[in-house]
């Protein structure tokens, strides 16, 4: 006999960055039905809803509204990190948490959430080594007027700086804005190695056809030199970007292809996306924290994380992030194509553990 | 001006709290460790072990000069303070025992990383103006060696302006500083004292 409980949803399907909420959300309710649906887990989740619609301001009511509800203690829910800084206050007041399934700049460690996508040890470091030993060390970064962008930035300012490399031009674009002329004019200039861009939404679609439009009519740029970087596509918004999209190289826990995506997926690959595979993993770990744990889902979340399973599924009681895979893969034909592997590594949200800085490495070029 | 922040290194790094236990002290905790440090708590008094502690946080609200085994203003780590009561008092004990970031009580889910960054930053900043001084002192100290020394050189013969160029000059030959140079030049020569006595 199963044993019901309440679990809130709470992405935005409209806005934005609706693709990513939405990825995340079909992921979660893939979780909730194949969990109802396994005989061997004693629990089953019951979804309650709500849309914030990509307005920062209504993640906070909406979640406490989620919470209000007695048997709900979880949600599995925010996309970017302004709507979790926001969420966390309603978290504390309503005793709720959160699990939060999208990569972000790190330097959190919430005793509410539990983060199961990547932060930079995961993704941005990873990223660098790959690039300055297959490109080169001179970087050009952008990056959207927000969090996400000025700290990825700033991390990757260190990495390259103390690897001994140069960044030849940093320039950054309001939230929504496609006004990319001048950032792609200055990349024509300077030529880098890389440009790491971390602009969101309408804003990198914009540059990557810039930059697409760039390759065309520059020889230098159009002989595979010079990749664009990302630490967050996926998938999920390869429909929305198209032709110029071909040749980016995105960081990221798993593109679709590869085999065995998270330990929480259970060996499920079944996805678009890393987004929705993640947002999978977290509901799937959830279930399994709660299972044959009666009561369990009225537990703190350090107690709910200290138990055997957590640290079986990779989940780490101390820092409350995920022990993810980490793939480089480039776009090519519409479709990721891995270039680089590397084993599972914890989350490091404060890289105080291994900030394995790359050296400078041989530039194969 | 625009101070670059350097980042310390505190994966391993030790932190020791001077609190009573209390959930302020438990949340603290675990907000260090996540961030990787080693924590240890004390209480009533701190060990001069603790000295070794590379941050200390304390809190205010019971805090007093006995508990700790330096004087005011001589904490050898960056220190962090816990402040409850916002009375003026407790607010005036704080400023002469010195502290280099606060973080207000209760201690919830945030803060600790921030308090970090910004004491090793205030604490470092401090310890470099102090030496900053300690040099403009000593500098200060030997204007009057400078003044014997230009006198010295002038009653060679030199005028004034003439012996001041000497110094810098000699100072420069010997790769020492201007009052380095002119200490040399006052203090007898080697053989001297001996021929006289």
């Amino acid at each position: 006999m199963k044993r019901k409980i309440g679990l809130g949803i709470l992405f935005s399907r409209s806005g934005t960055y609706s693709l990513l909420g939405e990825a995340s959300r079909a992921g979660a309710l893939k979780g909730i039905a194949q969990v109802n649906g396994d005989p061997t887990l004693d629990v089953a989740f019951d979804p309650i809803e709500r849309d914030p619609g990509g307005n920062v301001d209504a993640y906070a009511p909406l979640c406490e509204e989620i919470l209000r509800d007695e048997d709900v203690r979880h949600v599995v829910g925010c996309t970017t990190s302004w709507s979790r800084k926001e969420v966390i206050p309603a978290l504390e007041r309503m005793d709720g948490a959160l699990w939060y399934p999208t990569p972000y700049e790190g330097f959190e460690a919430s005793d509410r959430i539990v983060y199961t996508h990547g932060c930079p040890n995961q993704h941005l470091l990873p990223l660098m080594e790959y690039t300055f030993s297959q490109y080169g060390m001179r970087g050009y970064l952008t990056g959207s007027n927000y969090i996400w962008g000025w700290e990825m930035n700033r991390l990757a300012r260190e990495i390259v700086l103390r690897g001994g490399g140069s960044v030849l031009g940093e320039r950054y674009l309001p939230l929504g804005s496609t006004e990319v002329g001048r950032i792609v004019e200055e990349i024509a200039d300077l030529k880098p190695d890389f440009v790491l861009n971390q602009l969101i939404g309408p804003s990198q679609y914009a540059f990557l056809a810039a930059m697409a439009e760039l390759r065309h009519r520059d020889p230098f740029f159009g002989a595979a030199n010079c990749p664009v970087l990302s630490c967050n596509l996926t998938e999920c918004e390869l429909p929305a970007i198209g032709a110029p999209a071909e040749g980016l190289i995105s960081a990221g826990p798993w593109f679709r292809g590869l085999p065995q995506p998270m330990p929480g997926n259970f060996g499920r690959d079944d996805f678009i996306s890393s987004l929705e595979a993640a947002a999978h993993a977290s509901v799937m770990m959830l279930a399994h924290l709660l299972s044959g744990n009666p009561g369990g889902e009225k537990l703190p979340l350090s107690l709910l994380l200290s138990r055997p399973e957590a640290a079986q599924m990779g989940l780490s009681a101390r820092t409350h992030h995920s022990r993810l895979p980490v793939a480089i893969a480039q776009v090519r034909q519409g479709a990721f194509h891995l270039l680089r592997s590397a084993p599972p590594r914890d989350g490091d949200p404060y890289l105080t553990r291994d900030i394995a800085v790359p050296a400078p490495l041989r530039v194969v070029k | 001006m625009r101070r670059k922040l350097r980042i310390p290194d505190l994966g391993g790094a030790r932190a020791a709290i001077l609190h009573r236990p209390h959930p302020t002290v438990s949340a603290l905790t675990r907000q260090l460790e996540a961030i990787g440090l080693d924590v240890d708590c004390h209480w009533p008094e701190l060990p001069p072990s603790a000295r070794a502690a590379d941050y200390l946080f304390i809190d205010v609200d019971t805090a007093h000069e006995d508990q700790f085994p330096w004087a005011p203003g001589e904490a050898p780590m960056p220190m962090i303070a816990l402040v409850g009561s916002e009375a003026p008092g407790r607010i005036e004990w704080l400023m002469n025992f010195g502290a280099d970031a606060q973080i207000l009580k209760p201690v919830g889910d945030g803060g600790a990383y921030s308090a970090l960054l910004i004491a090793r930053a205030t604490f470092d900043a401090r310890a470099e103006l102090a030496c900053e001084i300690e040099a403009l002192r000593r500098r200060l100290g030997q204007r009057q060696t400078v003044v014997r020394a230009v006198a010295m050189l002038a009653t060679r013969g030199k005028s004034e302006d003439e012996a001041y160029a000497q110094l810098r000059g000699l100072a420069m030959a010997w790769r020492v500083s201007f009052e380095e140079a002119a200490e040399r030049i006052v203090a007898p020569a080697p053989g001297e004292e001996t021929d006289n006595g």
